[in-house]
């Protein structure tokens, strides 16, 4: 019973951490981060 | 812009609906560049902001637009009207000044109101404004919605005009060099690839539409096609006696408290000549497929 409780819950935290980088992170942010590429955020106005 | 370079680096777009917020998001940090107006750059750097125009964002792109029904002809005929800009630090407002002295009217001859872009046409449509001036895609607004008339565009009175500039942080260009470069060569590149070919701005129109203006495609099509050097992409390397005619007509004005030299606030070593840009694609894929990731603010 222990046993599936922990497999329940680790499965849980896995499946909300995999739908905040979907959500909020991306995963190709996530994987050029992890690889140590760089980032540069850019602003603009939808305005020429 | 897509997330991956073909280097690899990650370049996220981030959308602001207000130039203050942009102008404090560079400020903070927060973001690493952005497309901001010409003569907001020269002040922010001014103001010991440290930052640099590293590239131009395009060239014309504005146009004055009037009532279809308007016995407005000419430039004259604004003499005593309100005039909507999109603001004090546009360059939209330093052409209005400029205009005013080519046809030898005083400053205070008409009435220039700051206005947000978006509000424009509906100002105008509405009868609290004269006429407007501003950048694409609200100029085209009225012409396509049938209440407005274009009286110029800006090709015509301000041969190859700047409006928007691509500022960075001082700090990236010395310490990220590579990325600084990567970005204004992908800028460069897809500018060339868009004066290149109308079916490459119809598939750009499509992308940018859906993604990044929320406004219909067949706008941006208008834009981009109406005729085709309403905006253009290429030329974007700053010039300084571009910039120093801009300076010295804003600091008239006072829109810039002092002088300020063009190597205090540009930077052109990452301007690179046409021939050495190429993009090895045709087509762009369809919308969904593009892989663009945006946030708004």
């Amino acid at each position: 019973m222990k046993l599936r409780i922990a497999i329940g819950s680790l499965a849980w935290v896995l499946l909300i951490t995999c739908l905040h980088v979907q959500l909020n992170v991306g995963w190709a942010r996530l994987v050029s981060i992890a690889a140590g590429r760089r980032e540069l955020i850019v602003g603009f106005l939808p305005v020429t | 812009m897509t997330k991956n370079s073909e280097e690899g680096s990650f370049f996220r777009s981030q959308k602001f609906t207000d130039w203050p917020t942009v102008k404090e998001a560079l400020i903070a940090k927060e973001i690493g560049g952005a497309f901001i107006l010409a003569p907001m750059a020269m002040q922010l750097a001014a103001d010991d902001v440290p930052i640099k125009v590293v590239h131009l964002g395009h060239r014309d792109g504005t146009a004055i637009v009037v009532r279809v029904d308007s016995g407005i002809r000419d430039f004259a005929d604004l003499r005593g009207k309100v005039i909507a800009i999109p603001s004090r630090y546009a360059n939209q407002n330093i052409l209005m000044h400029r205009m005013m002295k080519t046809w030898g009217m005083d400053f205070d001859s008409m009435e220039l109101r700051e206005v947000p872009p978006p509000e424009h046409p509906t100002a105008l449509r509405e009868g609290s404004i004269d006429a407007y001036i501003v950048g694409e895609p609200f100029a085209a607004k009225a012409e396509v919605d049938g209440f407005g008339r274009v009286l110029y565009h800006t090709k015509d009175i301000w041969e190859e005009f700047i409006s928007c500039v691509l500022v960075v942080h001082e700090d990236l260009i010395e310490g990220e060099r590579e990325l600084v470069a990567e970005l204004v060569d992908g800028i460069a590149k897809s500018g060339k690839w868009l004066d290149e070919d109308l079916e490459h701005r119809m598939d750009a129109a499509e992308v940018a539409a859906e993604l990044y203006y929320f406004q219909p495609p067949e706008l941006l099509k208008y834009v981009l096609s109406k005729p085709v050097d309403r905006v253009k992409y290429t030329n974007l390397a700053p010039l300084e006696e571009e910039f120093d005619e801009i300076m010295n007509l804003a600091v008239e004005i006072g829109v810039l408290s002092e002088e300020i030299a063009f190597s205090e606030y540009a930077d052109t070593s990452f301007s690179k000549p046409l021939e050495e840009l190429d993009w090895d694609m045709d087509r762009l894929p369809p919308v969904g497929g593009a892989g663009t990731e945006e946030t708004t603010r």
